[in-house]
């Protein structure tokens, strides 16, 4: 079995949204987190990273705001807005429909038809 | 979506920010990673090497980021602008020839635009501007076409016509206003207390006019202009209840008009009640209007003006019932009309605006063809750089947008260029006197001329577009290249979208020009009219006798005869008179006068006359043209047998084939009896009261002033010395005798007489100037194009010159393709020509609208200067040398 799990296209900016739900974080800390929060099992091609951040924010759903990082570096930090949150709520139930209703199918026998 | 512009906009101003913050990020992302990398073991070198690998290309990375944020449509934007500034840097020629058609061209129609939108198109300052309409008395048949409308009318009228929800009634005129010694002459209108009701629009201060306000005894209110208020009160606030001086007597201020009321043309600077008393307001006194008097009124909602003129038909009907004149009214084609007031007012400009706007779109027309030629023939050029840039992947779409950016960058730069030029059109046609035009003094330089300019050039950005997308549509790539590798010619289409638009360009040209032509003609025509007496040094001024310190004739007599007295004493002045009403005054009103023991005969209409009251010695100050007996004498006014002169017309009519002299008239329309009987004393010439082109003249009479007395009146003085070194003295006597009394409008007869052609003379010279750039556009793009057909077969030229062909055949065959052109081109023009004169017919005097001498000089005009535009470039193409030309 591979290690790591292709990530499904339109899964990257709930993933990101997750992410900074739970701290303001910047960008580096953004794919440690998803890949951490994922048991190592997501990793994220780190070129689509930066245009997936700077759409949210253009769409509002996250803002940023220059601070310092743990090693006294300016940052660029990334917090979750209201619409962002709304958002994330929605895909997050989106996506348990789409999962749970899959799971259901894949795991359907011959006897149940 | 607001959202999102609203952060576009954002990023915009701080984009360098913006590209800095990104690049910061990246790099201590970078950083971030190689530090983790470090933290593993890697060597620094090494680690950050990786973490490079890891992210992926910088700039890749940092496109996506901006294309996330919507930026790469202004990047591409930005980067057209500079590809197209770039182009237009690279053949300034062009450029400038191009901006310069665009400012000539969008200036000329952006002048005439700001005239028709203040004359013609803006509302009146009216709530509602549609609903009201001006009712006027007309007498066809007696040559009288308006006569305005009398107090009668109006007291008959208020209430009675259901069409109208309110009607009012107003006299233009002027007073003396101020206290004694610092009098000024203002201009006055007198209103009905409904007049302001009736424009719903009132004083922002005070009240309006009350209904029992309008008798001689009542009347001592006035409102004020918001103007006048500023000017000579100091914008006071508390100024309502206080007093002011009108013509010598003192009027109690009851409001302020705000500051943009503005009442037509009119330069009102008090309104005062309009007062009449009884025996102004019956029967007798209902065709007494005399174009002094005019009637407003306001159409209900719903109404409509056939309604209304229905109504009133009908109620003149049923007054006609009684009335003893009704008769002779019916056989003037007496009738009462109800028109637009808006339209009413601009009627006679507006035909000569909409010719002007006619000429200058021409002009713009002629200035595109123009442009889209020269365009064409770049794109040509350009067509193999444009098949490269295809065949290496540069979609149609983007081709496309570059060309957009590219016309519209030059049409919004000559847009801008042609506001400059519009300023000062606005200036030049203010200078032609452009305020005496009706509403004329509202053309101004404003916004919405800026926003005309801005989006006419973006639609001109985009007609010129087209032609050269076309172009590029056509054919495929592989034969462009080809073509024009092998030094082929343009293909066969193109060339003759190219020639077609010479033709159009030619045509116009020659339409344009046609109708200056025709325009010239009828202001020559107009010019050599004989205004009916002998020009010379003539001074003359206008005065008007305060009705409270002259109220009968025979002391309004003593003035006169006084100030023709003083002024005669007067070195070098030949002789003086004064009249009610001048030739040139730009006041013609008719009246009547009834020859003794003439009997109309059925249906014939009675006469409109002029009608004058001379004192001293009108006739020779005036130099009139004696025709029998003789002229009326300052004494005539003293005698007690009444005597009277006429015009040629009115004797020709009333005593054909026999001499006037001995017979006799009676004032207005009736008979009197023997003792008011006037003797006619002499026959003199007709003159021009009307102006130069004025043809409706039906004979006058003369009456010794004290006959007919009038408080307004004209000064005439005929001197040695040029007439402006006689004002100063004029103004002078009459202070002399009353100090209050000023001398208004005093010009000379000569000025007069050209202001007079005012009207004709500027859309002549607009018109003129219009066609000399109407030429010059059409030589530059007949130059352009043919230099091009040179330049693009000088290889074919070369071969044929090496293989023995004389210069001259080649010389013959480009100007005689100049001359199919120009053939084809002053066909369509003749017939353009023929069209647009007929059209042209009512602001024409004396030419008709196909002038053949004006076609042929027209012809010779065009033909001369796009015969001269080709001669260089045939000439060039004849003296091609043909191993150069093979050689390239």
């Amino acid at each position: 079995m591979r290690k790591n799990a292709e990530l499904l296209p339109g899964t990257l900016d709930m993933l990101i949204l997750k992410a900074v739900s739970l701290k303001p974080l910047h960008g580096y800390g953004v794919l440690q987190r998803i890949r951490q929060i994922s048991g190592d099992a997501l990793d994220i091609p780190q070129g689509s990273l930066y245009p997936a951040l700077y759409r949210l924010e253009h769409q509002d759903l996250i803002a940023a705001e220059w601070g310092q990082s743990d090693n006294n570096r300016k940052a660029k930090y990334y917090t979750l807005t209201i619409a962002g949150r709304r958002r994330l709520r929605e895909e997050t139930a989106g996506w348990n429909r789409l999962a749970s209703a899959i799971a259901a199918a894949l795991n359907t026998t011959s006897e149940e038809i | 979506m607001l959202k999102r512009f609203r952060s576009l906009f954002r990023l915009l101003r701080s984009r360098q920010a913006f590209e800095d913050g990104m690049s910061d990020e990246l790099r201590f992302h970078l950083e971030e990673l190689a530090a983790d990398l470090m933290r593993s073991g890697v060597p620094l070198p090494e680690a950050r090497r990786r973490a490079r690998i890891e992210l992926g290309g910088m700039n890749s990375i940092k496109g996506e980021c901006r294309q996330s944020r919507g930026l790469h449509i202004v990047d591409e934007c930005l980067r057209e602008l500079r590809y197209a500034a770039r182009l237009l840097r690279k053949s300034p020629w062009f450029t400038v020839t191009a901006l310069l058609t665009l400012a000539l061209c969008l200036g000329a129609n952006l002048t005439i635009f700001a005239v028709i939108d203040a004359v013609l198109l803006r509302p009146l300052p009216f709530p509602n501007d549609g609903r009201l309409v001006t009712i006027f008395n007309s007498y066809p048949k007696a040559g009288v076409q308006r006569d305005g409308s009398s107090l009668t009318n109006y007291y008959e009228r208020r209430g009675q016509i259901p069409a109208f929800s309110s009607l009012a009634i107003y006299r233009y005129g002027t007073a003396l206003v101020g206290d004694a010694g610092a009098t000024q002459r203002e201009q006055i209108n007198w209103v009905s207390p409904d007049f302001f009701a009736t424009l719903e629009r009132g004083p922002v201060l005070g009240r309006v006019f009350a209904e029992g306000e309008t008798t001689y005894k009542s009347d001592g209110v006035a409102i004020l202009s918001d103007t006048f208020w500023r000017r000579q009160l100091a914008a006071n606030p508390r100024v309502v209840g206080s007093q002011i001086r009108v013509d010598g007597v003192s009027k109690t201020i009851v409001g302020v008009l705000p500051a943009d009321f503005r009442f037509l043309s009119s330069e009102a600077q008090l309104y005062l009640p309009l007062s009449s008393g009884p025996e102004q307001r019956v029967p007798i006194q209902r065709h007494s209007g005399g174009n002094s008097t005019q009637m407003i009124a306001r159409l209900k909602s719903g109404a409509t003006i056939e309604q209304a003129q229905l109504q009133l038909d009908a109620q003149n009907a049923r007054l006609e019932l009684d009335d003893p004149q009704a008769k002779m009214m019916a056989d003037a084609g007496f009738r009462s009309l109800v028109v637009p007031l808006h339209a009413d007012h601009v009627a006679s400009i507006r035909p000569t605006l909409l010719l002007l706007q006619a000429g200058v779109s021409a002009l713009l027309l002629i200035g595109v063809v123009n442009l889209a030629n020269l365009l064409l023939v770049r794109a040509n050029a350009r067509a193999k750089e444009s098949a490269v840039r295809r065949a290496l992947g540069a979609s149609a779409g983007h081709i496309l947008s570059e060309i957009l950016v590219e016309t519209s960058v030059l049409t919004l730069f000559g847009g801008l260029l042609g506001l400059i030029v519009a300023a000062a059109g606005i200036r030049l046609i203010s200078l032609f006197g452009a305020d005496r035009l009706p509403l004329g003094s509202q053309i101004e330089f404003d916004a919405r001329l800026a926003l005309a300019a801005v989006l006419s050039a973006l639609l001109l950005g985009l007609v010129l577009a087209a032609p050269i997308a076309w172009f590029n549509s056509r054919g495929s790539l592989l034969l462009a290249i080809q073509s024009e590798s092998r030094g082929g010619t343009a293909s066969r289409s193109v060339q003759r979208v190219r020639h077609g638009f010479i033709v159009a360009q030619i045509a116009l040209a020659f339409v344009l020009l046609a109708g200056a032509g025709l325009l010239g003609l009828s202001l020559d025509h107009a010019s050599r009219v004989s205004p009916g007496f002998n020009l010379g040094h003539i001074l003359t001024g206008q005065i008007s006798l305060p009705s409270q310190s002259y109220p009968t004739s025979s002391i309004a007599l003593a003035f006169a005869e006084r100030l023709t007295e003083h002024i005669s004493s007067y070195p070098g002045v030949l002789a003086v008179g004064l009249v009610n009403n001048m030739p040139f005054s730009g006041r013609a009103p008719k009246s009547s006068a009834t020859a003794k023991g003439y009997v109309r005969k059925p249906g014939e209409s009675p006469r409109g006359i002029y009608s004058y009251g001379v004192a001293g010695d009108y006739f020779n100050a005036m130099g009139f043209f004696l025709r029998a007996g003789r002229f009326l004498r300052a004494a005539d006014s003293r005698r007690t047998e009444r005597v009277c002169v006429i015009d040629e017309d009115f004797a020709r009519y009333y005593w054909p084939n026999q001499s006037a002299l001995g017979h006799q008239l009676f004032q207005g329309s009736e008979e009197g009896p023997d003792s008011e009987a006037f003797t006619v004393v002499g026959v003199v010439g007709r003159v021009q009261q009307a102006g130069l082109t004025a043809e409706e003249a039906q004979g006058a009479v003369y009456y010794p002033y004290f006959f007919r007395p009038d408080n307004d009146m004209f000064v005439v003085i005929r001197s040695r010395q040029p007439p402006e070194s006689l004002a100063t003295a004029l103004r002078q006597f009459v202070r002399q005798i009353n100090p209050d009394l000023p001398v208004s409008d005093i010009r000379s007869m000569d000025i007069r007489i050209s202001d007079s052609l005012a009207v004709r003379r500027s859309p002549v010279l607009l018109a003129a100037i219009f066609s000399v750039i109407a030429l010059l556009l059409t030589a530059i793009g007949t130059y352009g194009v043919l230099s091009y057909a040179v330049a693009q077969r000088r290889r074919e030229i070369g071969l044929r010159m090496a293989l023995g062909a004389q210069p001259q055949q080649i010389r013959r065959q480009f100007l005689s393709l100049a001359f199919r052109l120009l053939a084809c081109g002053t066909v369509i023009g003749v017939v353009g020509a023929s069209l647009a004169g007929r059209a042209m017919q009512t602001v024409l005097f004396h030419v008709p609208g196909v002038s053949l001498p004006t076609l042929a000089g027209t012809a010779l005009v065009i033909g001369t200067v796009s015969l001269l535009a080709c001669l260089l470039p045939s000439h060039r193409a004849a003296r091609i040398s043909p191993l150069e030309a093979l050689n390239n």
